[in-house]
């Protein structure tokens, strides 16, 4: 689409506030979120007589039915004068040649109006129209003026693309490109009260989790068996959490290191916990798919059995036989997993994820610039989607510990 | 993404030789109630070293796509080989490759995985981009797919893992990649694990395959759909731009 572009600067994402004692959740954007702080569409503008208002814009769903397949639903489609960015009104104005009256181009008093020479007692608003890439003024301009009469002018202008994720934001582009609406149910986001309902679950049990999965990622590291990564599956039911799985990153066990390469990519600790869920769950040996006893888990690459005494130590119940893969378990990761991990995690239904340490250049879930900006938690395209933070400790990170995972590292 | 167009008659019967290996295994999956994806990895002297087909139903496991089972398939110690349960041990921890006799190595465990580095990878739809990732890793050479995944793919589909891990410069991914970057600035973006991706091979045949497994039902999902009213849609609407086949 030409007519959308990228303003030249980018928001700075506003700096988290100091951990509280338990440290802290921060939710993580969605790939849409970070997109729409810099997403323009160029559409035209006209005022219109209050009288004539709707029977104006019923002639513009004529002539650009469904908007053109662009959603307008969080923008004012009309505005009054007063609310509408004086840069905007002055364009308006200059840009058709003609000069409007005194009162439009100076700031506007909200409650007066929009007030024509001749047409005295005639109040105009703003109108939005349609996308410029989506109608032609030549097209458009002969319909406007069989209802308008002569001498309709129209104005290009941007208008944010995409849904304020804030009150703020919405407030910020209301002043900037044209009145915005934020409503709490945005489009590409989960909804803002699950979420902060969800934090608070989180947050009772998320150091725990994590410490033991720091717990595990040291194990693996100094049993040789992989990586200093490790990860904690959890169960929910009734308000109670209880650990099912705990795993080690296990890419170098029975692996030879000397080979290079970056180990058994199918033994990264998320690979292995998903595994491990796996073979708790029940298998129905009647049906087809039982026949053959394959793929063989014991024998070849997949690393779906403890490795790690602790690893037959943290689970606190059996993952629940009737399960459907992962479905609404949440993990707990020392490390932002990688790509691969993190499709996992979406393929096989959990429903949060929390990491610990951000991996900028491998890490999947993420949707922030700087990283891969892959998104992954929660994008729109895939058949599922989850809740996602990243876990900031109290004290910085791991408390003055070291960690010896490289930031290059697929996780 | 190159096609076939651009290459002999003689190889793409090559490659279209590969892909109906690569949907038998489709057709094998599809007759034990799994997602009719199949693969073969294919290495230039070996030949066939890897079969596999989608197995998340049996195993409980929703990573387990064709692409994994294939690469376990070449990894894993020879099955005929009686001192394979030695090593394959879960208690030991001691890496398979390493062995001071290198003729024992070589019989349990045919295939390193820089096998892989020089290996072409047929799969009858587009890899996820999980098993774009795990392709990246595990550093395999090239792949040709049948049809595009425009739910998961990761080699074109919804992002690009074969390309510097689908890293995206700017703020549109798809759009800034396929309008503004000129071959030079692709190469720039690219790093260790890059590979060549070709799509469009026996597309209709492996969407074909789908369909027939998608008017089944798939009793396991929590909320089953019914399908009984669905109908199989045989004919394929050709691919813009005339890619396919």
């Amino acid at each position: 689409m030409n007519s959308e572009s990228a303003e030249s600067h980018c928001v700075p994402a506003p700096a988290p506030a100091p951990p509280a004692d338990g440290g802290q959740l921060i939710p993580l954007k969605t790939i849409l979120e970070i997109r729409a702080a810099v997403r323009v569409l160029n559409v035209y503008i006209t005022t219109v007589p209050i009288q004539k208002a709707s029977s104006t814009l019923g002639l513009v769903r004529t002539l650009v039915p469904r908007d053109g397949g662009y959603d307008f639903q969080h923008l004012r489609r009309f505005a009054k004068p007063g609310v509408v960015p004086e840069g905007v009104r002055r364009r308006y104005f200059e840009g058709c040649g003609e000069d409007g009256p005194e009162s439009l181009r100076s700031s506007v008093d909200e409650n007066e109006g929009l007030k024509e020479e001749g047409c005295e007692e005639e109040t105009k608003i703003f109108l939005l129209i349609a996308a410029t890439s989506i109608i032609s003024p030549s097209s458009l301009l002969p319909s406007l003026e069989s209802i308008l009469g002569p001498g309709v002018k129209l104005s290009t202008t941007e208008i944010p693309l995409l849904a304020p994720t804030s009150a703020e934001q919405a407030k910020g582009w209301s002043e900037k490109y044209w009145p915005c609406v934020y409503k709490k149910s945005i489009p590409f986001g989960p909804h803002v009260a699950i979420v902060s309902r969800a934090q608070e679950e989180v947050l009772r049990g998320v150091r725990g989790w994590m410490d033991s999965a720091w717990g595990l990622a040291d194990a693996a590291r100094e049993e040789g068996v992989g990586e200093g990564v490790g990860v904690v599956i959890v169960e929910r039911r009734g308000g109670e959490a209880r650990v099912v799985v705990g795993a080690g990153d296990g890419r170098w066990c029975r692996w030879g290191r000397e080979e290079g390469g970056e180990g058994n990519v199918t033994a990264h600790a998320v690979m292995r916990g998903i595994g491990m869920v796996s073979e708790g769950l029940a298998r129905d040996y009647t049906s087809p798919s039982a026949i053959p006893p394959f793929p063989d888990t014991e024998g070849g690459i997949f690393r779906n059995h403890p490795l790690l005494d602790l690893e037959n130590d943290l689970p606190e119940k059996e993952v629940d036989v009737g399960g459907y893969l992962c479905h609404d378990l949440e993990i707990y990761c020392t490390h932002e997993p990688c790509v691969m991990c993190s499709m996992a995690i979406v393929h096989s239904r959990f429903g949060r994820a929390v990491f610990e340490k951000r991996m900028c250049g491998t890490g999947g879930l993420c949707a922030d610039e700087g990283g891969l900006g892959h998104g992954l938690w929660w994008r729109k395209e895939l058949n599922w989607t989850m809740l996602g933070w990243r876990w900031v400790r109290p004290l910085g990170f791991r408390e003055g510990r070291v960690d010896v995972v490289d930031v290059e590292l697929d996780a | 993404m190159t096609n076939q167009e651009t290459r002999s008659e003689e190889e793409n019967a090559i490659h279209l030789n590969y892909m109906r290996e690569a949907l038998s295994m489709a057709e094998l999956a599809l007759h034990t109630s799994e997602t009719p994806v199949g693969c073969v990895i294919v290495h230039p002297s070996h030949g066939i070293i890897g079969r596999g087909m989608n197995a998340t139903n049996r195993t409980r496991n929703g990573t387990m796509h064709a692409e994994f089972i294939a690469i376990n398939e070449i990894l894993s110690p020879s099955p005929e080989s009686s001192n394979a349960s030695s090593l394959t041990n879960l208690s030991s921890k001691s890496p398979p490759f390493v062995t001071e006799n290198e003729e024992e190595r070589k019989s349990l465990y045919p295939f390193p995985p820089r096998i892989l580095n020089e290996s072409t990878l047929y799969v009858t739809v587009e890899p996820c981009i999980m098993c774009a990732s795990l392709l990246r890793q595990f550093g395999i050479k090239r792949v040709f797919f049948g049809a595009s995944n425009e739910k998961f793919g990761g080699t074109g589909g919804v992002l690009d893992v074969h390309l510097g891990n689908g890293k995206v410069s700017g703020i549109e991914s798809n759009e800034t990649v396929r309008t503004t970057s000129n071959q030079e600035e692709q190469m720039a973006h690219r790093r260790n694990g890059d590979y060549e991706v070709s799509g469009g091979w026996l597309r209709e045949e492996a969407i074909v395959m789908l369909r027939r497994f998608y008017v089944q039902e798939n009793g396991r999902a929590p909320e089953p759909r019914r399908k009984a009213d669905r109908v199989l849609k045989l004919e394929v609407e050709p691919l813009e731009g005339g890619g396919g086949v």
